[in-house]
């Protein structure tokens, strides 16, 4: 497995002190623009104010407006392919340059040959709930 | 029930299927006691199987109740599975017949119960489901099936005013008493047994309250059940004293211990074991076996269908007691003293004689049967205690076939003559068209009882009678005894002159069963006198039995006839039960027995020396019959004894009899002296209502005042406990708000104290 | 690094079901959706089929993972019986009538996205191949991933389970929490990393020993740190104090058969992760405790774990609830094991071995909760209005005994056993933890174990009489229960009676030593251990408890 020499991974407390700073810095920073923005903003409230942020959208409104649900069904059918995308980059860089002769060269392939799979299931699986009709 | 099967069936093929434990050489000293040698007879699948037939019956029973399979289906399941567990028996008992003297075949099913609380000798607590074979197994199973095959038959025929739900349910108990009790027989190990001992203790209750509509059916039932809890709370912790003193509950292993009498960790035995184990088992054995002070639950028992009189309240599961003491015999003897044996003998005579006396004064016939059953069992506690573990055992065997016989009559009778049992409302049955079979059957087990000259009963009881006169100190149990045989022999023949000869007639009684189906007669309180008197209103005909009760009984009748022929093979051994005992852990030398084989007549050469130098009992110290060597003269003794209660009998009772109700003995109960007697007897002694007075009507108080503390004391102290986690639980709840922001707060806080703990705690 | 995949067939073989399940419950016949059930259940044969092909893969547990293998599959097989017929069964009968009714007109098509039946069974499925990966983890990554394949397709059953609002409140609530829970354990996971330099179990393994071999002979504080993190955060899994809180919410809100299959699923896998942690941890060179914070913290859960799961159940008027609280409480029993460890050296007995005795109780634990989840699955309570709803009081099983025989003492032998009422399997899987703690020298937490187990009488026994003594509601006045229509539902409660009767009898907990068998002596003895890995339990039960005969006579 994965293993990186212990000279890297620190077992010295002190060594995590960064990551408290970080910590700290992260807290403070969330903490302060709240407070901050409660004493110095102005507080003007307002029915449109207190209204539900959507994407610019009007929440509020008929419930008889027609409303295309594909548009979600489309989103999540692009994250799937996207992030399949995403996977296939860094594999085909590095891919580029493995010794073909070595025997991990075909553990790769079929790796990200399963990878493909799992997304062609993905794929059949949206056929079948028919996301990609449109009538 | 199948898929356990299976898995049983499966272990004990893939694993340890047939574990023996070495034999013993050295073990052949004092009281002989069984080692265990690897033998490849019996197929230990095949011996599983007599118990698992049962359970698999009882299951299949189970089944056609939700099935609405009608009819008699159950009946014959049980028919067909006891007698294929019948016939692995006969098999089993081929195979367990060719071992030598004390060697025994342990069939290994599975490790039921495996604990480890350490390293050392007795650490280790292993009960496995396996059994052990050896040839007082063998005698035991082979009546246990075999009768219960038989009675099986007739309760088909007896039951099937119920058939349906309640027949289903009798045959499911029916199933389950005989799988318990082959558990019992069989076990391998103590708790085995005691899983057998609590099986036929429920099956049992459930049988005795079958009509659990009838308030005395089911007071017997608890009666019963309570009982015996006593009793078996004594044997568990017998079997606990065993394990801890022994470190083992397993025969193949204890029995070695046993013998050498050493300890879990090979240490001399401590003096009190000696007794204090066999006490205990012996209490357990009393209240299972219905000896004095536990007897009571016994005569109630009858409410329970005649069938499960027969075979559990008389043939099998009453003489688990005998068993128990049979095959533990070797912790019996530990004792140089031996008192417990003796109390075991005394308690015996005592109780045959007392339970006499009562049935002698009964009407209803079976709870004259009841009676008798407790008396003899008294004979077999006393064979047992004055050392002649054969006689008891061939008691118990004789005992089976013969009591069963007249259970069954008078369940016959009371079949079809509408529940009648009193002897004052039914006379001359036998000459009642179609009860011939039954008549002849009565007369039968009668003279068995009544041991009359070469009956079996003649035979095993005086192989008891002999020896308590032969064994030291022993012999007012003999003469004890001996009175109670003339008393049995009395009360025996009062039934037979008075229900089954005489006068024709008969009155129906109370109960309707067995009417509703087939004839369907109204049967009012008026009552018939047919046949012989010719002027039968008509209104009430007996329903005479059919084939199957006729057939049955008459098979028994036949069997407790041969049963006389087995004591005269194997003439050496004291008869093929004595073979069959000598061979078993049971095995123990009777002072005045002699186990060589020189003669060929067992009972002349009672005075032979060759003792076992057991402690007990010196060749000097033998006692005598008047002067007479027990074993010769007490055939004579005892059949002059018999015939003069026969004969009293028929004078009181039989001779010159015009109605039912009326008999010689009229005449004798005006005298107040013997009117007086008549009472108490009639009334048990009085001991329900001392029991009630000395233990009843304490507990009751005792529960009321224990009633109130708990209600003013305890039940404060219980409410404020149950008041906490209730309080506790109402605090807790307010954070159960169900709002998710509260949830994640509370478990950030809960993250954030456990990281300050470590940090702490690190620090 | 392809010899890994041979640790895996259950694993796949339950993933290529799953892809399967999930396109043919989508297909427009109806005879062919209704194949999901079949073949979810051959797939789970098949993965228990090849669970046992499954080797030594963790050094320190060479067992669990075989072990956890078979129990998930034999378990799966129950839970899937539960679970059959959750989704989609109002809307496959309204195509059976042909759309007609409910608002229906005239014949309907089938629409796809009205049906969840493929995507519950598919998810079914991954969630049980998560569970499997767990039992196998080597790796922080791997034990990382697979714990959340548990856990994700849970939120989504959970909100699916049934068409109310309450499954979907509880299905956000699940989903929320459940990442807090998992960025804990994951925070802990990596600072375990930063203290020992490896994601490797084996090579943390040995890392904590060298730390305590070392002079000063002291974990880590950072380790120790990401130890108790990961525990924590596990405890979600688990349903632990101080993550217990969602709970009673979740399996109220979701239908019974998910709750059924909640109760048993995250927490098999919480263990197994757990056991896993705490063996790279390690026992103590004589198999008695655990490095010092980690105690004290396991401990502490334990304690509280108990105690506030009892607390809240007997409070509870709903029985769900009382079900929900009950599986906190039982979490808490199971860790006293996790705290015993393995016992002496040399594998311990059932009565010894805490790792045996967890092994076992999660068993026994889920088939005997997918039984009372299944008899109240089985039933629905038809309100004044005419409308079905799902059982939720104690009210609702008055006198079930008479009314439903079959069901009511299905609920009953299952209520028992998980009170641990001595003949049923409940018995013989608490017992062994009593054993265990007090062969660990942990008295004081066997005292509040057993102060629980007393406590826990008072509801389970209030479920019972009920059931048991009240009269029958059948012919008294409107209200009324009646079954559902899931047809494999009650099989699922009488499979688990059957099974709490039945496995009590037959000795399983052999099975349980061989999924304990502890490789703290494998790892000293080289040879041993390569004689242990091949060996595959062709029969556990003589290779644990049956290794010695009755006894032989000297």
């Amino acid at each position: 497995m994965l293993s990186i020499p212990p000279t890297l991974a620190a077992t010295d407390v002190a060594s995590y002190l960064p990551v408290l700073l970080l910590i700290t810095i992260v807290v403070g920073f969330a903490a302060t623009n709240l407070i901050a923005s409660a004493l110095l903003g102005p507080s003007r409230q307002g029915d449109i104010k207190a209204m539900t942020y959507e994407s610019g959208m009007n929440p509020v409104g008929t419930a008889r407006k027609r409303f295309n649900v594909r548009f979600y069904l489309i989103a999540m059918v692009f994250l799937v392919f996207d992030i399949e995308i995403i996977f296939l980059y860094p594999w085909a860089v590095t891919f580029r340059n493995l010794d073909p002769s070595l025997s991990d060269a075909t553990v790769w392939l079929g790796r990200i040959l399963f990878f493909i799979l799992t997304t062609v299931v993905a794929y059949i699986y949206g056929y079948r709930k028919g996301v990609f009709r449109f009538d | 029930m199948l898929a356990t099967m299976g898995l049983i069936t499966g272990t004990a093929a893939g694993g340890a299927a047939l574990a023996a434990a070495p034999g013993a050489e050295a073990l052949a000293g004092a009281g002989g006691v069984a080692g265990v040698s690897v033998s490849a007879h019996g197929a230990p699948l095949a011996v599983l199987a007599i118990a698992l037939l049962p359970l698999l019956g009882a299951a299949l029973c189970a089944l056609t109740a939700p099935l609405r399979l009608g009819g008699k289906l159950p009946a014959w399941i049980t028919v067909g599975g006891l007698a294929a567990a019948f016939g692995l028996t006969v098999l089993m008992h081929s195979g367990v017949s060719g071992l030598a003297a004390g060697e025994a075949l342990v069939a290994h099913g599975y490790e039921w119960i495996a604990f480890q609380s350490g390293a050392g000798p007795g650490d280790r607590f292993v009960a496995p489901f396996g059994f052990y074979l050896d040839s007082l197994t063998s005698l035991w199973m082979l009546f246990v099936t075999g009768l219960g095959c038989l009675i099986a038959l007739y309760a088909s025929e007896y039951m099937e005013h119920d058939v349906g739900l309640g027949y289903a349910r009798f045959f499911v108990a029916f199933n389950l008493f005989v799988f318990s009790m082959a558990c019992l027989v069989m076990a391998d190990n103590l708790l085995l047994l005691f899983l057998g001992w609590e099986g036929v203790g429920l099956c049992s209750y459930l049988l005795i309250g079958y009509f659990y509509k009838k308030p005395e059916a089911v007071a017997a039932a608890k009666k019963a059940f309570i009982v015996n809890r006593v009793g078996d709370f004594g044997l568990l912790l017998g079997i606990l004293t065993i394990f801890g003193v022994f470190g083992t509950v397993e025969y193949a292993a204890l029995f070695p211990k046993l013998a050498a009498g050493r300890d879990a960790l090979g240490e001399p035995l401590a003096a009190w074991v000696g007794w204090v184990v066999p006490l205990l088992l012996v209490c357990g054995a009393f209240g299972k076996s219905a000896q004095l002070f536990f007897y009571v639950w016994l005569p109630d028992a009858m409410e329970g269908p005649t069938p499960v009189s027969a075979l559990i309240h008389a043939a099998t599961m009453v003489t688990a007691g005998v068993y128990l003491i049979a095959r533990m015999f070797p912790a019996f003897t530990l004792d140089e003293q031996q008192w417990v044996l003796g109390l075991v003998a005394a308690s015996g005579a005592v109780t045959a004689l007392w339970s006499a006396t009562i049935a002698m004064a009964q009407h209803d016939i079976k709870r004259i049967m009841g009676y008798s059953t407790i008396s003899q069992l008294g004979y077999m506690f006393a064979g047992l205690g004055v050392l002649t573990t054969t006689g008891a055992a061939f008691h118990v065997f004789t005992h089976a076939f013969f009591k069963a016989t007249l259970f069954l009559c008078c369940g016959a009778v009371m079949h079809g003559f509408a529940g009648q049992l009193d002897l004052r409302r039914l006379s001359g049955v036998w000459w009642v068209k179609g009860w011939g079979i039954i008549g002849a059957a009565m007369l039968v087990g009668c003279l068995n009882l009544a041991g009359f000259p070469f009956t079996a009963g003649f035979f095993s009881k005086d192989t008891i009678l002999a020896q308590a006169f032969v064994t030291p100190g022993a012999a007012w149990v003999g003469w004890v005894l001996l009175l109670t045989a003339g008393l049995t022999a009395y009360y025996t023949f009062r039934v037979f002159f008075r229900v089954f000869v005489g006068p024709v007639e008969y009155h129906p009684g109370q109960d309707d069963h067995g009417h509703q189906g087939d004839d369907g007669h109204a049967h009012s309180s008026q009552h018939g006198h047919a046949g012989g008197h010719g002027h039968a209103s008509g209104q009430f005909h007996p329903h005479a039995p059919r084939w199957a009760i006729n057939s049955v009984v008459g098979a028994l009748a036949v069997l407790s006839i041969a049963a006389a022929a087995t004591y005269f093979v194997y003439p050496q051994e004291h008869g093929w039960v004595g073979k069959m005992v000598g061979h078993s852990t049971a095995a123990f030398a009777a002072p005045g027995e002699h186990h060589s084989g020189a003669h060929a007549d067992p009972h002349s050469d009672a005075h032979s020396t060759d003792l076992r130098s057991n402690g007990a009992a010196h060749a000097a110290a033998l006692g005598t019959f008047l002067g007479f060597d027990p074993h010769a003269v007490m055939y004579y003794v005892s059949a002059l004894v018999g015939a003069v209660g026969i004969g009293v009998a028929y004078l009181l009772h039989g001779a010159g009899r015009r109605t039912a109700a009326t008999a010689g003995a009229d005449g004798l109960l005006r005298n107040p002296l013997v009117a007086l007697v008549h009472r108490g007897a009639h009334r048990k002694w009085y001991v329900d209502e001392v029991y009630h007075a000395l233990i009843t009507l304490p507990l009751w108080v005792l529960g009321h005042v224990l009633h109130l503390v708990d209600r003013l004391l305890v039940d404060g102290l219980v409410n404020a406990v149950g008041a906490a986690p209730k309080l506790t639980g109402g605090r807790l709840r307010v954070q159960q708000s169900g709002v998710l922001n509260g949830y994640a707060v509370a478990m950030a806080g809960g993250i954030a104290l456990v990281v300050l703990l470590v940090v702490f705690m690190t620090n | 690094m392809i010899e890994k995949i041979q640790a895996l067939w259950p694993e796949i073989a339950l993933f290529v079901t799953a892809c399967v399940v999930m396109v043919i419950g989508l297909s427009p016949s109806a005879a062919v959706r209704r194949l999901c059930g079949v073949v979810t259940g051959l797939g789970l044969l098949a993965a228990g089929a090849l669970a046992y092909t499954t080797p030594a893969v963790n050094p320190a547990l060479p067992g669990l993972a075989l072990y956890g293998k078979a129990m998930v599959a034999g378990i799966g097989l129950v839970l899937l019986l539960l679970a059959s017929g959750t989704v989609d069964r109002e809307y496959e009968s309204f195509l059976a009538r042909g759309g007609e009714g409910a608002g229906g007109q005239g014949r309907a098509e089938y629409e796809p996205l009205r049906s969840t039946k493929g995507e519950f069974y598919a998810f079914f499925l991954f969630s049980l191949t998560g569970l499997m990966l767990t039992a196998g983890a080597t790796d922080l990554v791997w034990l990382f991933l697979a714990l959340e394949l548990t856990s994700l397709p849970t939120y989504v059953m959970v909100t699916i389970s049934s068409g109310r609002d309450r499954s979907m409140e509880a299905g956000v609530k699940y989903f929320f929490l459940g990442a807090m829970g998992a960025a804990t354990f994951l925070y802990g996971f990596a600072m375990l990393y930063g203290g020992t330099g490896t994601t490797s179990l084996g090579g943390i393994a040995n890392a904590l020993a060298a730390q305590r071999a070392a002079p000063g002979g002291q974990i880590n504080p950072i380790a120790m740190l990401g130890l108790v993190l990961s525990v924590v955060g596990i405890g979600f899994k688990i349903a632990a104090v101080p993550m217990h809180f969602y709970t009673a919410d979740v399996y109220q809100g979701a239908s019974p058969s998910v709750a059924g299959f909640l109760a048993f699923v995250p927490k098999a896998a919480g263990f197994f992760a757990l056991l896993s942690l705490c063996a790279a941890v390690g026992w103590g060179p004589t198999g008695d405790t655990l490095a010092e914070p980690l105690r004290s913290v396991l401990w502490v859960m334990a304690a509280l774990t108990m105690t506030v799961g009892n607390a809240l159940a007997v409070v509870q008027t709903s029985l769900r609830r009382v079900l929900a609280y009950s599986s906190v409480a039982h979490s808490g029993y199971m860790l006293v094991g996790v705290i015993a460890g393995p016992g002496p050296a040399g594998g311990g007995t059932l009565m010894t071995s805490g790792v045996a005795a967890v092994l076992f109780y999660l068993l026994a634990y889920g088939l005997t909760n997918a039984g009372s989840f299944a008899v109240l699955g089985c039933l629905e309570r038809v309100r004044p209005d005419g409308q079905a709803e799902e059982l939720d009081s104690i009210e609702d099983v008055r006198g079930l005994c008479q009314d439903r025989p079959l069901l009511g003492w299905a609920l009953v032998l299952s209520v028992m056993s998980l009170l641990g009422l001595p003949p049923l399997l409940g018995f013989f899987a608490k017992l062994p933890l009593f054993g265990a703690g007090l062969n660990a020298g942990e008295y004081a937490l066997v005292v509040v174990l057993a102060l629980n187990s007393a406590v826990a009488a008072f509801y389970y026994l209030r479920v019972a009489a009920a059931a048991v003594l009240e009269p029958g509601q059948v012919g008294r006045g409107p209200v009324s229960v009646r079954p559902t229509t899931a047809r494999w539902r009650p099989m699922a409660a009488f499979v688990s009676a059957a099974g709490v009767v039945a496995l009590a009898i037959y000795p399983v907990t052999g099975w349980a030593l061989f999924g304990a068998r502890q490789g703290a002596d494998a790892r000293s003895e080289p040879a041993q251990r390569a004689a242990a890995e091949p060996a595959l339990p062709s029969d556990p039960h003589a290779a644990s408890v049956g290794a010695t005969p009755p006894a032989p006579a000297e």
